[in-house]
C-alpha cells in the first residue's frame, strides 16, 4: 500500500457487506464434512438396499416377521422393524438410527464449532463489529446446516429410488434423516445461545439427543410408554414407519419442533451480548487450586467434567444392554432364523448371554474411540486458539505437554470400558443373567486395542495434520464400524471387512481374546503415536 | 561479561513464498530494555515466536542467554512470556490462571504478584470467560513481570489495556530493568517505546531496518500539522523545523514539524488561524517517508 493509499483509506465510506459472505463463510467451515457425512449416508443406504436380495433374500417369512416385530429386546436395541419383506424397509431398520445418529452428531458438533467455538474464539468480535447483527448471522449459519441436511435427505431418497425402492417411502425416510439432522442443528445452536462455552454447549446437545435416542429405545421397547417416542427425534423417525404407511405427521411434528427450536435460538440470540451466554459465569468464586500443579494435573483436570459426562451416557446405554441380556437371548434362541440372519449381518452368537454382551462390547469400541478422537481434537483446538499458549511458553517440553494429554486420555478411555463392563454387569445381575463382572470386564476391556488405534490416529494427525485431528481419530472406530456394517450387510469381498478393525475383535467374553490381532492393533497405535509426538515435536505451533 | 540476552543469527523465516523475517541478526544484552518496533506484519510476532521455539527457523539460529532456543525446557527455565493476543481457559478464575502458570514456571515472587493484582486492578476471582481482552492481557502481564525469570518477552502488551493500565506497565517495566532482568518488548507505537526503551530496533516487511538508541530515534518523530484560516494564507518554507509544505488550498495549509515547534508556531502567531489540526505520524508513513516505499 502506498502513502496515499494509506492515508485515504480511512476517508472510503465502509461498504455494507452482503449477507452472503456470511454464508460462504459458514459453508467453507463445513463443507468437507458435509460432503463426507452426505456420501457416507446416501451411499450406505443405496448399498444396504441394492444388496438386499442376496443377504436377506426371502429367508424371512410373515410368521417370523411378526414374531422380530413383537420382541421387545429386539425393538429396543434396533429399532421396531416395519417393513422387512422389502429392500427399502429392511435398509430403514438396519441403518436409519445409525444414521440418524451419524447426522445429527456431525451436525451439532458442526453448528457448535462454527458458532459458539469461533465466538469462543474471539473471531466473531470483528464479524459483528456492525452491519449484521447477532441473530442473522446464526440465521444464516442455521440456514447453511439446515441445507446440507436437506441435501443430504434429498440425496437419501434419490439413492433409494435409484435402486430401486418405492419414491413414496424413499422420499419419507429422506425427509426423516434430513429433519433429525436439522432438529439437531437447531438444538446446538439454542444451546450455544444459553450456554457460555464451546464444549458446554456440545455438550447439552448431545445429552439432549441421547435422551432422546433413549427415549426412542424405551418407547419402541415397552408398549405402555410408545408414547415417548413423540418427544425424540429419533422416535419420530421410526414412527413415520417408511415403505409400509409412509406417515408424514411425524415428519410435520419433528419439522415444527426444529423451527420452534430454531426461532428460540435466534430470539434467544439477539436478548444477548457477543461472546457471552444467556448463562452468565459465575461474577466469581474462591479458587479451587486442585489439580493445577503439573502439566500431567492440569490435564486431568481438565478431562474430569467432559469424563463424567461420557461415562453417563455410556454407563446408561450399557445397563440397558444388561437388562435385556435375558429376554433377547431367549428370543433368539427361540427363533433360529432371525440368528442366522443377524449372524449374518454381523451379530453372531446372539443366542447366549455371553455372545449377546459380546456383540453390544464390540458396539463400545466406538464411543470409547471417538472420546479419544474428541480429546486430542480438543488439544489441537486449544493449540490454535492460543489456550496452550501460556503453558508452551513455560519450561516445559511439548513431547511432556502431548505425553500428558496422551496420559490423560488413555486413562480417560480406560475408565469409560470399566465403567461399561460394570453398568453391564450389573443390568444383568438385576434380571439374573449368567455374566460374571469379570466377564464383562473382560469383555469391554477387549476392545480396548481400538481405542488405541484412536488415540494413535488422532496424535498422528496433530503432528502432521492439525486440521484433522478429529476426523483422522474417529476413522478407526467409526470409520472401520460403518465398513464392518456395509461389508456384512451386502457381502462385500472378504478383505474389504477385514481392513475393519472390528473383524479382527474376538467375540468377548463368549471366545478367548484374539491376543494376536490385539497385539498388532496396539503396536500399530504405537507406532502412530511416536510418529504423530514426532512431528507435533518438529513442527510450528499454531495460533 | 554475561552472555547476551537474545543473540540471533541469520535468523530467517519463510511462509512459503512469503519472506516473513530475513536474515535477523540482533544482539540483546543482558539488563537492557529492548524495543523491538514495527508497522503491523512487519515481522515481530514471527521473530518472538522463533525466540520461543514455538516456530521452527528457516535457517538461522537463536539463543536465549547463550541456550539453543530450540532447547525449550533450558532456554524457557529464564524467560517469561506475553503473548500479542491473549487467550484463556474460560472456566479457570485469573487467580487459578496465575496459580497454573507460577507451579509449572519458572518460579515466582508471590508477594510481588499479589502486589501487581492489586496495582493492574485486577479481579481475579472471576472466571477467565468473563474477562475482557484488557483483563486476559493483564492476567499474562501479571504472570510475566512476578516471575523470577531474567527475561521478559512481551509482544504488543499494551494493545488492550486503558492509559492508567498502561502507566502501571511502564512502572512495572522501569522496576524490572531497576532489578537488572532484561526487557525485549514488541510495539508498533513509537510514543510507547520511546518511554521506556534504552534502545530500538525497527524491523519492517522482515528486515531489520536500524538499531538506535532512542535520543537518535526521536529523530524520526515528525508531526504532522493542519490549519485553516481566515485571512490569507503565511508562507512557511522558510520556518525552521517546517517540512514538507503542502499549500493545499487557499485558506489551508498542510505542513510537518520536527524538532521544537517555536518557530512554527510564531510564524502562525500572525497569522488568523481559525482551526489547527495535530497528528502524529503512523510508524508506517515514517518508514515511507524515511526509506523509501520498497518493500511489501
Ligand atoms: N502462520 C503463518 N502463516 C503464514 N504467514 C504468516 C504466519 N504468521 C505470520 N505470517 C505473515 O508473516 C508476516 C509477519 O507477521 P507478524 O510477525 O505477525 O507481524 P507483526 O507481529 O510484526 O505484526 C505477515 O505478513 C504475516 O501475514
Ligand atoms: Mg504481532
Amino acid at each position: 500500500m502506498t502513502a496515499a493509499e494509506l492515508r485515504t483509506a480511512g476517508a472510503v465510506p465502509v461498504r455494507p457487506i452482503a449477507g452472503g459472505a456470511y454464508t460462504r463463510l459458514a459453508l467453507h467451515q463445513v463443507r468437507r464434512g458435509a460432503l463426507v457425512v452426505l456420501a457416507v449416508t446416501a451411499g450406505m443406504s443405496a448399498l444396504v438396499a441394492t444388496t438386499y436380495e442376496s443377504t436377506v433374500g426371502d429367508a424371512l417369512d410373515p410368521a417370523a416377521l411378526a414374531a422380530l416385530a413383537e420382541n421387545p429386546a429386539i425393538r429396543t436395541l434396533f429399532g421396531e422393524p416395519v417393513a422387512l419383506d422389502s429392500a427399502g424397509g429392511f435398509t430403514v431398520w438396519r441403518t436409519g438410527t445409525v444414521l440418524a445418529v451419524l447426522l445429527s452428531v456431525w451436525g451439532l458438533l458442526a453448528a457448535t464449532r462454527i458458532t459458539r467455538g469461533e465466538e469462543d474464539a474471539g473471531r466473531w468480535g470483528l464479524l459483528l463489529a456492525g452491519r449484521l447483527a447477532l441473530p442473522a448471522v446464526l440465521r444464516r449459519h442455521l440456514t447453511v446446516l439446515c441445507g446440507v441436511m436437506g441435501l443430504t435427505g434429498v440425496a437419501v431418497a434419490g439413492a433409494l429410488t435409484a435402486v430401486g425402492t418405492p419414491p413414496a417411502g424413499a422420499a419419507v425416510h429422506g425427509a426423516g434423516l434430513a429433519l433429525a439432522g436439522m432438529f439437531a442443528v437447531a438444538a446446538a445452536i439454542l444451546a450455544g445461545q444459553v450456554l457460555p462455552t464451546r464444549a458446554g454447549a456440545s455438550g447439552a446437545a448431545v445429552a439432549l439427543l441421547g435422551l432422546g435416542l433413549l427415549a426412542r429405545m424405551v418407547g419402541d421397547g415397552v408398549a405402555a410408554l410408545a408414547w415417548l417416542r413423540w418427544l425424540s427425534p429419533y422416535g419420530l423417525l421410526a414412527l413415520t414407519r417408511p415403505y409400509r404407511e409412509d406417515r408424514a405427521l411425524p415428519l410435520v411434528v419433528l419439522a415444527l419442533a426444529t423451527v420452534v427450536v430454531g426461532a428460540v435460538a435466534l430470539a434467544l440470540a439477539g436478548r444477548r451480548d457477543v461472546g457471552a451466554g444467556l448463562v452468565a459465569p459465575a461474577a466469581g468464586r474462591a479458587p479451587r487450586r486442585w489439580l493445577l500443579g503439573s502439566v500431567r494435573a492440569f490435564a486431568v483436570r481438565r478431562l474430569l467434567r467432559p469424563l463424567a459426562g461420557w461415562s453417563a451416557g455410556v454407563g446408561a446405554y450399557f445397563l440397558l444392554i444388561g437388562v435385556l441380556a435375558v429376554s433377547m437371548t431367549d428370543f433368539l434362541a427361540d427363533n433360529q432364523r432371525f440368528a442366522d440372519l443377524a449372524g449374518e449381518a454381523g451379530f453372531a452368537g446372539l443366542g447366549s448371554v455371553r455372545g449377546y454382551t459380546a456383540t453390544m462390547f464390540a458396539l463400545l469400541a466406538v464411543p470409547v474411540g471417538v472420546f479419544a478422537a474428541v480429546r486430542m481434537a480438543g488439544f489441537a483446538a486449544a493449540e490454535a486458539d492460543r489456550r496452550l499458549t501460556g503453558l508452551h511458553a513455560q519450561p516445559i517440553t511439548r513431547g511432556r505437554l502431548l505425553g500428558a494429554e496422551v496420559a490423560a486420555t488413555g486413562a480417560g478411555a480406560a475408565v469409560l470400558l470399566t465403567v461399561a463392563g460394570a453398568a453391564t454387569w450389573l443390568g444383568a445381575a438385576a434380571v439374573d443373567a449368567d455374566l460374571p463382572v469379570l466377564a464383562a470386564l473382560a469383555g469391554t476391556w477387549n476392545v480396548l486395542p481400538i481405542a488405541l488405534l484412536c488415540l494413535g490416529a488422532a496424535v498422528l494427525a496433530l503432528g502432521w495434520a492439525p486440521r484433522a485431528v478429529a476426523a483422522a481419530g474417529a476413522l478407526p472406530a467409526a470409520g472401520g464400524f460403518l465398513l464392518q456394517v456395509v461389508a456384512d450387510s451386502t457381502g462385500a469381498p472378504a478383505w474389504v471387512s477385514r481392513l475393519s478393525p472390528f473383524a479382527h475383535l474376538a467375540a468377548v467374553p463368549d471366545t478367548a481374546p484374539n491376543w494376536p490381532a490385539s497385539a498388532v492393533m496396539t503396536a500399530l497405535a504405537g507406532a502412530a503415536l511416536l510418529a504423530g509426538g514426532y512431528g507435533y515435536r518438529r513442527r510450528d505451533l499454531r495460533g | 561479561m554475561s552472555a547476551p540476552a537474545v543473540r540471533t543469527d541469520r535468523l530467517t523465516k519463510r511462509y512459503g513464498r512469503l519472506l516473513a523475517l530475513d536474515e535477523l541478526d540482533l544482539t540483546v544484552p543482558a539488563g537492557e530494555v529492548f524495543g523491538f518496533l514495527g508497522p503491523n506484519g512487519a515481522g515481530k510476532s514471527t521473530t518472538i515466536r522463533l525466540l520461543l521455539g514455538m516456530t521452527r527457523p528457516s535457517s538461522g539460529r537463536a539463543w536465549i542467554f547463550d541456550t539453543d532456543a530450540a532447547d525449550v525446557a533450558g532456554a524457557h527455565r529464564r524467560l517469561a512470556y506475553v503473548p500479542a493476543d491473549v487467550a484463556l481457559w474460560p472456566r479457570l478464575t485469573g487467580a487459578e490462571i496465575l496459580d497454573l502458570l507460577d507451579r509449572t514456571g519458572p518460579g515466582t515472587d508471590r508477594a510481588y504478584r499479589d502486589e501487581l493484582v492489586e496495582r493492574f486492578a485486577l479481579d481475579p476471582s472471576k472466571p477467565a470467560g468473563a474477562y475482557s481482552t484488557g483483563n486476559r492481557q493483564k492476567v499474562a502481564l501479571i504472570a510475566a513481570f512476578a516471575t523470577r525469570a531474567p527475561l521478559l518477552v512481551l509482544d504488543e502488551p499494551t494493545s488492550g489495556l486503558d492509559p492508567l493500565m498502561e502507566r502501571e506497565f511502564r512502572r512495572a517495566v522501569t522496576e524490572a530493568r531497576d532489578e537488572g532482568r532484561t526487557v525485549f518488548l514488541s510495539s508498533h507505537q513509537l510514543a510507547e517505546v520511546e518511554a521506556v526503551c534504552d534502545r530500538v530496533a525497527i524491523l519492517r516487511a522482515g528486515r531489520l531496518v536500524d538499531v538506535a538508541t532512542v535520543p537518535d530515534l526521536r529523530r524520526l518523530h515528525r508531526t504532522e500539522v493542519l490549519v485553516r484560516f481566515a485571512g490569507p494564507v503565511p508562507d512557511l518554507t522558510a520556518v525552521p523545523g517546517v517540512d514538507s509544505v503542502d499549500p493545499g488550498t487557499d485558506s489551508a495549509v498542510r505542513f510537518t514539524v520536527s524538532g521544537p515547534p517555536g518557530p512554527a508556531l510564531r510564524a502562525l502567531a500572525a497569522a488568523d488561524v481559525t482551526t489547527l489540526t495535530m497528528r502524529e505520524p503512523t510508524l508506517e508513513e515514517i518508514f515511507l517517508d524515511y526509506y523509501g516505499e520498497t518493500g511489501r
